[in-house]
């Protein structure tokens, strides 16, 4: 019986591993094709089945005037729309975290649990439902097609994430170190900065790793909120899909865009490792 | 400088956390509240520090209303039961901690972080980060802390609870050494227990506390001898008081078909029927005596408890050795009773070895 | 501590009798509260308030209409209702996928395995990339005639279409999705393998419990509520499936992969009836906060009876 147990794990994750980096290898295998390759049959490994060719990367680098893939700009739009909706809402979500954890709120019927509650359901807001409003309420004062407009969405997609992680978080640090900073002389906001944050950091750094996780991949508002000024990663990539562009410049630029977030997998696995995420699980 | 509390009420939920307490603390004193878990001890304390405010009453230290003080800038201590330390700075760190937030100077914070460390047998580890200490370092660690800032008021919460036996007793040697020479006369220390024989050790002024009211208060020798209530004994006694139903007719006191003679000190009790108290320490083994059957039979460190029945009187006595005894095993006892208490039908002290109620 | 174990599993609630309570804590609350709500109010009232128009691309403007919009999405747009039910289908399927692969995943590398670390790593990948881009990727592959999937199924004699057949294209995006995220559910359960305790296992050894038993009487209960909490989030983030909808099908073939989302897209921003997309919106939204609380509520009861 063990045997077939041991047997049937390997076989599932090799299997489940395959399944992991086909489109990755597809991908790589597609960005050396050209007009031959791709539609005659398919094929697969270079030099075997196809005469590689570095069209489709050479796409990236040639200006649009040219014919290139411009996504450098569009990079720098994610990341710093990402980093800056991310910053903002750790540091409010924070705060509310701690105030959350910490302190007793009582408005009437409204209680500590259903604040939270209110930040966290935040996340089933589908995007439709707020993107139509904000189309019409950016574009009113003149935030359609910007950066800060996009931010200013962002917040509300991010705060919630924030908010989740870091309540749970400050749960698990004992309360009486709040008290015994407070009784050493500090006031509610030193004890927080001082005693309290320096022994969240790895609560902040798994907040801040998934708000950029879910900052970044958004695709839907960025789609709906931006056009020709401001172009953000996932748009431009989709954009391209929608035109005549072959496979193999598609099959670059994509593998371009998802490289980065790779470095989170092997950041996010060290915490892991360390037992630090534990912390993040309600 | 004294710490005075006045008609303290604190009801977060249905039941009293503290039920219209009172106080007046002294400097240079120590204060033990003695109390089981839950009667507010801990309430009290947080209160006294800041971090809790009362519903109702006042509490001026040094004459200044401490109400409108916050926790921050009142000068108190506190050492808590869970070894409360900061976790991200070293031993040195951490005891300079309260001396930086009130901006001192460098050297003069080293100097008295050392001689803090020092006072508590931790010279040396300055360095060391807190995870890596034991449980009682950590916890001298917090004592150390809490001394260096040369506080008015020094609260320690139940702070052996967590450590094992042979670490409290070593660790309370240290407390009364410290405390009786250690402290300024400037100092009102307040330590809270559960445990009646640490507070006949520390030998302070005790304060009962049960249920959120204040119950007796008296030297540890009072306490011990004169409670003036079945819920004081019950709460100052350890293993619990013996409570028996007992009656009294012309000297003669009379239980579960034992009939003694009655000691001199229950000649004021006017009611036939009463409670007995005596403590396990108070019954002996006696061949002559009288015949009880063991329930259980329980050894505790060098002593022997017994848990005996006859009857309906169920009793734990002590015995100084460690014995062997089986249950249903049958045990001929008798009864010191010069040393009996007598308790009224509504729990309040008649008559106590030590004193006559009247007189 | 947060989890007993005495047969029964709870969780100690925090007593809120001795906690503090300075002025200060408005401060730390409300910075964040009122960005939130300033940012949200506006949307949402404008979402009820153009619900009640009859804002189109005939007729744009802030007009009065009543109830129309609502009546009419209650008794004359099946479209709309037969969008949810698909929607409530993709996602639970998904999720339930996720679950159970995501719980093998992790238990797999949880102890010790060769190159534990390098799996870790390597199931963590698909939720790290852009969906969009990774569904653009998928798009070639499942490319009926010109991908791989198709080209080495030819040769047992199977040619599904992927895209292009009503039923398998619901298949296509769920295996898309899945692919997509799992690594989040076995990132949250791993996460919670890890900070199990070990005694429960110690005991379990000692009395010689086979794997099967250890884990479903030992494993599987003490991880009920990182289970509950895993799938609760899952669940949430599943029900807006709309981006790779969006690429992968867009919403087709005629409207086989349509989600409530995307019917809702095409209305309002295709076809800019935005009153009565407004409509849909604000009940789409009013259905899942309800279900979705629901959902929540139920298993976490369940959980804290156990």
């Amino acid at each position: 019986m063990n045997k077939l147990y041991i047997f049937l794990k390997y076989f599932f994750i090799v299997f489940w591993t395959i399944f992991v980096v086909a489109p990755f290898l597809w991908a790589l295998t597609t960005s050396f094709k050209d007009f031959q390759s791709v539609n005659a049959g398919v094929t697969y490994i270079p030099w075997v089945d196809f005469e590689p060719n570095l069209e489709g990367w050479k796409v990236l680098i040639k200006s649009p005037a040219k014919g290139g893939v411009d996504i450098v700009e569009p990079y720098f739009n994610s990341l710093f729309v990402t980093c800056t909706a991310s910053l903002i809402s750790i540091i409010l979500g924070t705060l509310s975290a701690y105030a959350l954890s910490r302190y007793t709120f009582k408005a009437g019927f409204v209680k500590n649990n259903d604040i939270t509650f209110f930040f966290i359901s935040q996340r089933i807001m589908p995007p439709i439902v707020l993107s139509i409003p904000f189309f019409l309420f950016l574009s009113s004062i003149d935030l359609l097609d910007s950066l800060s407009g996009l931010i200013v969405v962002y917040i509300v997609l991010l705060m919630p994430i924030a908010v989740w992680i870091m309540v749970d978080f400050f749960n698990k640090v004992p309360k009486e170190i709040d008290e015994t900073a407070l009784i050493d002389g500090c006031n509610p906001y030193q004890a927080f900065l001082k005693v309290v944050l320096p022994n969240s950091i790895p609560g902040l750094i798994v907040a801040g790793m998934f708000c950029i996780i879910f900052g970044w991949i958004d695709f839907f508002f960025a789609f709906i909120l931006t056009f020709t000024e401001v172009q953000l990663l996932p748009v431009k990539i989709v954009a391209l899909n929608s035109s005549v562009t072959p496979w193999w410049s598609l099959s670059a630029s994509a593998l371009v865009s998802v490289a980065p977030l790779i470095i989170v997998a092997f950041i996010v696995e060290r915490y892991l490792s360390k037992g630090n995420l534990s912390g993040a699980i309600k | 400088m004294d710490l005075v509390a006045k008609n303290l009420s604190y009801k977060p939920t249905d039941q009293y956390h503290l039920n219209d307490v009172s106080f007046n603390f002294k400097n240079g004193n120590l204060y033990t509240i003695l109390g089981r878990t839950l009667s507010g001890k801990t309430t009290l304390l947080k209160t006294i520090a800041g971090l809790l405010t009362p519903d109702s009453g006042e509490i001026d230290f040094d004459g200044k209303d401490f109400l409108k003080t916050p926790v921050w800038e009142r000068n108190v201590a506190m050492v808590y039961q869970q070894f409360i330390n900061y976790p991200h700075l070293n031993v040195f760190e951490n005891v300079a901690f309260p001396l930086k937030q009130r901006k001192m100077e460098t050297n003069v914070i080293n100097e008295k972080v050392t001689d803090a460390l020092k006072s508590v047998g931790l010279s040396g580890y300055e360095n060391r980060k807190i995870q890596e200490l034991s449980g009682g370092q950590q916890q001298r660690v917090s004592l150390a802390r809490s001394l260096v800032k040369n506080a008015k008021i020094l609260l320690l919460d139940e702070p052996l609870v967590n450590l094992d036996y042979k670490l409290r007793e070593q660790l309370r040697e240290e407390f009364k050494n410290l405390f009786s020479k250690g402290l300024s006369d400037e100092t009102i220390l307040i330590y809270s227990t559960t445990d009646p024989r640490e507070t006949m050790e520390l030998n302070g002024e005790v304060i009962v506390l049960d249920e959120g009211k204040v119950l007796q208060v008296g030297p540890a020798k009072e306490i011990f001898e004169n409670p003036n209530s079945l819920k004081v004994a019950e709460i100052s006694n350890d293993p619990p008081m013996n409570i028996i139903d007992a009656e009294i007719l012309e000297s003669e006191v009379s239980f579960e078909g034992i009939s003694i003679s009655a000691p001199k000190h229950f000649n004021n009790i006017n009611n036939k029927s009463f409670k007995i108290g005596l403590r396990s320490s108070d019954i002996i083994l006696n061949e002559k005596g009288y015949e009880f059957e063991v329930e259980l039979a329980e050894i505790s460190g060098s002593e022997t408890l017994l848990h005996l029945k006859k009857g309906n009187t169920k009793l734990i006595m002590s015995i100084e050795e460690v014995m062997n005894f089986k249950i249903h095993d049958k045990v001929k006892i008798n009864f010191k009773i010069e040393k009996a208490y007598a308790f009224n039908s509504n729990g309040d002290l008649a008559s106590s070895p030590f004193r006559s109620k009247n007189g | 501590m947060a989890i007993k174990i005495n047969g029964h599993i709870k969780q100690k609630l925090y007593n809120p009798v001795l906690q503090m309570n300075f002025k200060h804590k408005y401060f730390f609350l409300f910075p964040g509260l009122f960005v939130l709500i300033g940012i949200l109010i506006f949307p949402i009232i404008f979402v009820v308030r153009l619900s009640l128009s009859g804002w189109n691309s005939y007729n744009p403007g802030l007009d009065f209409i009543g109830l129309e919009n609502y009546i009419r999405l209650f008794t004359d747009d099946p479209r709309f209702w037969e969008s949810f039910f698909r929607l409530s289908f993709l996602s639970v399927t998904t999720v339930i996928l996720q679950y159970v692969i995501g719980f093998a995943l992790a238990h797999m590398v949880w102890k010790d395995i060769k190159f534990k670390r390098f799996f870790r790593v390597l199931f963590l990948i698909p939720m790290m990339t852009t969906p969009v881009i990774m569904t653009v990727i998928w798009r070639t592959f499942f490319h009926e005639s010109l991908g791989p999937v198709n080209d080495i199924l030819s040769n047992f004699g199977v040619s599904p279409k992927w895209l292009t057949d009503p039923v398998i294209a619901k298949f296509t995006v769920i295996i898309v999705e899945v692919w997509q995220w799992t690594p989040f559910m076995f990132l949250l359960l791993l996460a919670g393998l890890l900070s199990l305790p070990k005694e429960p296992f110690l005991a379990a050894a000692i009395d010689g419990a086979s794997p099967v038993r250890k884990f479903i009487y030992v494993t599987f209960p003490l991880m009920a509520p990182i289970s509950i909490g895993a799938i609760i989030i899952r669940l949430i983030e599943a029900s807006k499936i709309m981006d790779t909808v969006y690429v992968l099908t867009s919403g087709g073939p005629g409207t086989s992969t349509e989600t409530s989302s995307f019917y809702i897209f095409i209305k309002g921003l295709r076809e800019f009836q935005m009153g009565y997309a407004a409509s849909m919106s604000f009940t789409y939204l009013i259905i899942m906060i309800i279900s979705l609380t629901i959902i929540a509520k139920v298993l976490t009861k369940l959980l804290l009876k156990e």
